[in-house]
């Protein structure tokens, strides 16, 4: 008993909990500013078939890896009327490598084809459960969660992906079937809350 | 002769630091932390080079192993394969004296089953206590030296 007590206030720190399948897209009325200098909320990027959220950063090496997928994201699905946004929840590299500027030379150079936004507070990140980068949140017309985790089983290399797993959410999301993969998991670089 | 010497005290030296490291699947390490039940506690770290606050914490959890002969520290490496002689190179110039893995499985399969419950972001720490083998505490990212003892603490008297 007195094992538990001394560990007991750690506990709350154990896990973030990430939002559930089905849930409706918390905090889309808080402040996000882009790389444009505007300032913007969730509800401003939801888009008519769905919305396309995902956690990320300038520097994570898993990022990198998989960012070339973002870009074939955006261009395959932006047009079908699933809107994308990247968020940038890393407050404590906000005045380093994830400064807004930085971030506007990384989209820049990477022909970022979506919305690149900081998450100031981080507020967004803890709402969603967001622990890492990249970290993918997909929802459907209707603001529900129907896909997290992964963009698909090999960062490294895209032409040697067994499974998109993305890629078929959005294909059944469009399609109006039933996705049957709601929720992956990848390695990422954890989010730098503070 | 005296270059005798030093190849000699040279070879030595390299075959003392040379490790073995292990391509490992989640149930290889999961069995491998079940068989210290009874024996040790356990201190299993994930962590990966390009990872910036394992690299900054791994010397700090190779001291825990070196002071506490009651714990056992198992590192799993989850860079990529061609990684594997720079972990290699990265765990001899860390001083580990025990054999260490890197990770051998798709992500997804890997991280459910090594803990359902963690998602994916490294480091990625659990600590199993010594005589139940139970998970005594388990977090995602970088802990101050404060948790990581007590939670030892604990490990070792339960």
């Amino acid at each position: 008993m007195y094992n538990i007590l001394r560990i007991l206030p750690f506990l709350s720190l154990i896990f973030c909990l990430e939002l559930e399948i089905g849930s409706i897209m918390p905090k889309n009325n808080v402040g996000l500013k882009t790389i444009n200098g505007d300032f913007i909320n969730l509800s401003s990027v939801r888009g008519e078939k769905g919305t396309l959220i995902i956690f990320s950063c300038n520097t994570c090496p898993w990022v990198i890896k998989w960012e070339d997928r973002y870009l074939d994201i955006a261009k395959k699905y932006i047009p079908k009327g699933v809107n994308m946004i990247a968020i940038n929840s890393n407050v404590a590299k906000f005045s380093g490598d994830d400064s807004l500027i930085k971030m506007k030379e990384h989209a820049k150079k990477m022909n970022y084809n979506f919305t690149y936004a900081q998450d100031p507070n981080a507020e967004i990140a803890n709402a969603f459960g967001a622990t890492k980068t990249p970290h993918v949140f997909l929802f459907n017309q209707n603001n529900s969660l129907v896909y997290k985790g992964a963009i698909d089983d090999n960062a490294r290399d895209a032409k040697n992906v067994d499974e998109e797993y993305l890629a078929n959410a959005l294909d059944a999301l469009l399609e109006n079937r039933k996705i049957e993969k709601e929720s992956t998991k990848a390695l990422g670089c954890s989010i730098k809350f503070n | 002769m005296k270059k005798t010497y030093i190849i000699a005290i040279s070879l030595l030296l390299v075959s003392c630091n040379d490790i073995e490291l292990i391509p490992a699947t989640s149930s290889t390490i999961i069995e491998k932390i079940k068989s210290y039940k009874g024996e040790k506690a356990v201190l299993l770290n994930i962590w990966a080079l390009w990872c910036v606050p394992c690299v900054e914490e791994f010397p700090m959890l190779v001291e825990f192993q070196k002071n506490n002969t009651n714990l056992e520290v198992v590192f799993v490496s989850a860079d990529f394969q061609d990684e594997f002689e720079n972990v290699k190179s990265f765990l001899v110039k860390q001083g580990l004296k025990s054999n260490s893995y890197i990770k051998n499985e798709k992500d997804d399969i890997f991280i459910n089953g090594i803990n359902q419950q963690w998602s994916g972001s490294l480091p990625f720490i659990i600590i199993f206590s010594k005589n139940k083998g139970i998970v005594v505490d388990s977090w995602e990212g970088k802990e101050l030296k404060s948790r990581f003892e007590l939670a030892i603490d604990i490990a070792l008297s339960s």
